[in-house]
């Protein structure tokens, strides 16, 4: 019976062979720890959704620019007709090319008793959920991510602060993720 | 009404038996509407009828009694058919694993729901109810306090009863094998009761009466400002908001007692509506003891509950999170106690008031390192944790006072978090993730090497004493160390 809550555990059977660990390791993260990552394929899916989000806003901020090259809007000052659509497209790249190190920082681990779950590069934050606490496991998928083989993974516990999610998760291993954590939460059920 | 209630005894109910709420209970429901259709059709008449204006000047004042009689009658006959009818549509049951209560004239609910996950049950009085010696049933399932199972209206006794009953099939009691029908409703062993010099007191020494001087101070600075009394007549429906929520507040604590029942804690309150909350041992998901500044020279304390199925409702007539509105230290450590039998230390008393008061090291809290003070400049030395044996400990704020506490067992998840000036300072924020509730734990600025110790051991505290408490029902099960079945059987 798996009673000692172990720190680390090796490889569940049926998972992907190699746990590649996550890039940036930060100080907060739980000791000896085999991290798993997501999909590579997820740093495509958020360059298209927030490349495509970038673009609205930098339409947007550009607006005056056009209507002022256009002659419709002579009186907007020339410098604010620039910079506003400059700095919205420095920050669009800047958030752009943080994405493929935020998706390598993602990581999830799966111990005896509980699920780890990381986040973030610049703000780090490293969530347990216990499997007995674990009320259901929502795996969905939306067209782009059909498209790249990707689903997510969301964790619900009987708190709403717990907000776990894994995004980008390969759809058969999303799969073996919802079954085992099924699994074990049957195993592991606690009442509230 | 049924037979089944009759001489004290209680049967579950087969599939095919089912019961009526009082056939008063849509009245007592609807009476407001019925109340001011009466009072705007009686005025109208008794105009008519006394003044006796026959030109008919104003036509609404003045319609002639046969149309009066005859609204008046068609008010009556569709009243009366929805009310029929309400009734008449509304059938419970309750067998040995579940509540089913089935509603509705045309869109027609049936809801169940299983016993063992039954969170709390008040017995619910409103004034009306009252007088006619009824009461309404309401029972929480954790579904984070989206909707109560209500049972309205019962006669009080069969309200009492049934509570028992649910309570007793909740709590896994075995049924009696000479008397299997036989439910007595469990003894009740008083507390505590507060005082209504307390809670007048408490209300009136509260943020609210901050929140009425700053608005009668506003109003006096715009009438002296303007010099018109009309912009002081203008604040008077807030001066009469303000008045509500005294009222409020005071009524609804009034006369606020703790019992001790063997089915779990049991708050009386309310002056006007009376409300019995019950609150079964081991539904407690989190305990918040909070105190204002202007409530220290006094040395009351307020004492939030999370239970799973009151969620953050605070709309219900006051406030069902609340343990006890205001006490002294010894009420809260008398009330703690009850939902919170083992506090897992030799001094809880010493511990607790290190908790509530700060600041410091003492009695094994640990508070924020020195580099917490640049982000945390007055707060960083009392911001504190401690662990005992069956619970996690957080004391916040200077002053604000609170202090949170999550046993063990009731642990959803863990977090901890970590921005770019605390990773500079080396501190780390840690996450406690309890159910929807008021008290939202949460230990901030650790330092970075105690937060990190504080995650893995919390996770394998958490762990140890689920595998201990796993009882749903929990009287059946005595806590033991040993594992359930049904976790044995899943490790075979």
């Amino acid at each position: 019976m798996p009673s000692q809550s172990s720190p680390a555990t090796p490889v569940p059977p049926g998972a992907p062979p190699v746990p590649v660990p996550p890039a940036h390791a930060s100080a907060i993260d739980p000791e000896g720890v085999p991290f798993r990552r997501v999909s590579d394929r997820l740093t495509t899916l958020r360059l298209i959704e927030r490349g495509l989000g970038g673009l609205v806003f930098l339409a947007a901020a550009s607006l005056p620019l056009v209507l002022r090259l256009a002659g419709v809007w002579g009186g907007y000052p020339d410098w604010l007709a620039w910079a506003l659509p400059s700095a919205v497209l420095a920050t669009v790249l800047w958030v752009l090319a943080l994405v493929p190190r935020q998706v390598r920082a993602i990581g999830y681990a799966e111990r005896n008793d509980d699920l780890l779950v990381r986040h973030g590069i610049m703000f780090h934050r490293v969530m347990v959920v216990p499997y007995g606490r674990m009320q259901y496991v929502d795996v969905t998928m939306g067209p782009l991510e059909r498209m790249l083989g990707l689903s997510s993974v969301h964790l619900h516990t009987a708190s709403p602060g717990t907000n776990a999610v894994l995004c980008g998760v390969p759809a058969a291993e999303a799969a073996r993720l919802r079954e085992q954590l099924s699994a074990r939460g049957e195993a592991k059920l606690a009442g509230l | 009404m049924s037979a089944a209630f009759t001489g004290g005894a209680f049967h579950t109910d087969s599939a095919d038996s089912w019961h009526r709420v009082h056939p008063v209970s849509p009245l007592v429901r609807g009476w407001v509407a019925v109340a001011a259709v009466l009072f705007i059709f009686g005025r109208n008449a008794l105009d008519s009828l006394f003044t006796g204006r026959p030109d008919g000047r104003d036509i609404s004042a003045g319609a002639p009694p046969a149309v009066i009689a005859a609204v008046v009658g068609a008010a009556i006959v569709v009243f009366g058919t929805g009310f029929f009818l309400s009734w008449r549509f509304t059938r419970y049951q309750v067998t040995d694993e579940h509540v089913h209560i089935n509603s509705g004239i045309i869109f027609r609910q049936q809801r169940r729901a299983r016993i063992d996950r039954v969170q709390s049950i008040d017995v619910v009085q409103p004034l009306v109810a009252r007088a006619f010696g009824l009461a309404e049933l309401k029972f929480d399932v954790a579904d984070g306090g989206k909707s109560a199972f209500r049972l309205s209206f019962l006669k009080l006794d069969e309200a009492k009863r049934l509570r028992a009953a649910i309570l007793a099939r909740a709590a896994g009691v075995a049924v009696d094998p000479d008397a299997p029908d036989q439910v007595t409703e469990a003894p009740e062993q008083h507390v505590l009761a507060l005082s209504p010099g307390r809670i007048i007191g408490a209300t009136v020494f509260s943020s609210l009466s901050i929140v009425a001087l700053l608005v009668l101070s506003g109003a006096v600075a715009l009438t002296a400002w303007s010099g018109e009394i009309g912009v002081f007549i203008g604040f008077v429906p807030v001066f009469i908001g303000v008045g509500a929520s005294y009222w409020k507040a005071i009524t609804g604590d009034y006369n606020f007692r703790v019992a001790l029942s063997p089915d779990g804690v049991r708050l009386h309150y309310g002056m006007l509506e009376t409300r019995a909350q019950t609150i079964p041992p081991g539904r407690v998901q989190a305990v918040g003891i909070s105190q204002g500044p202007v409530w220290r020279p006094f040395g009351w304390y307020r004492v939030h509950v999370n239970v799973a199925g009151y969620g953050d409702d605070r709309s219900d007539h006051g406030n069902r999170t609340v343990l006890l509105p205001a006490g002294t230290l010894e009420e809260v450590m008398a009330v703690l106690a009850l939902v919170f039998p083992d506090p897992g230390v030799d001094n809880p008393v010493d511990v607790f008031t290190a908790g509530l008061r700060g600041p410091g090291n003492r009695h094994g809290f640990v508070h924020s390192p020195r580099s917490a003070r640049w982000i945390d400049p007055l707060a960083w030395r009392y911001n504190a944790y401690r662990a005992t044996s069956t619970a996690l400990l957080c004391r916040h704020g200077v002053i604000f006072r609170r202090l949170e506490v999550v046993p063990h067992e009731r642990t959803q998840s863990l977090s901890l978090r970590q921005g770019p000036l605390m990773a500079a300072l080396g501190l780390v924020d840690f996450e406690l993730h309890s159910t929807a509730g008021p008290i939202k734990p949460v230990v901030h600025h650790v330092a970075l090497d105690a937060g990190r110790r504080l995650f893995d051991d919390q996770a394998a505290r958490a762990a140890t004493a689920r595998r201990i408490h796993s009882a749903e029902h929990w009287l059946a099960t005595a806590p033991s160390a040993t594992p359930d079945p049904q976790e044995q059987q899943h490790a075979n």
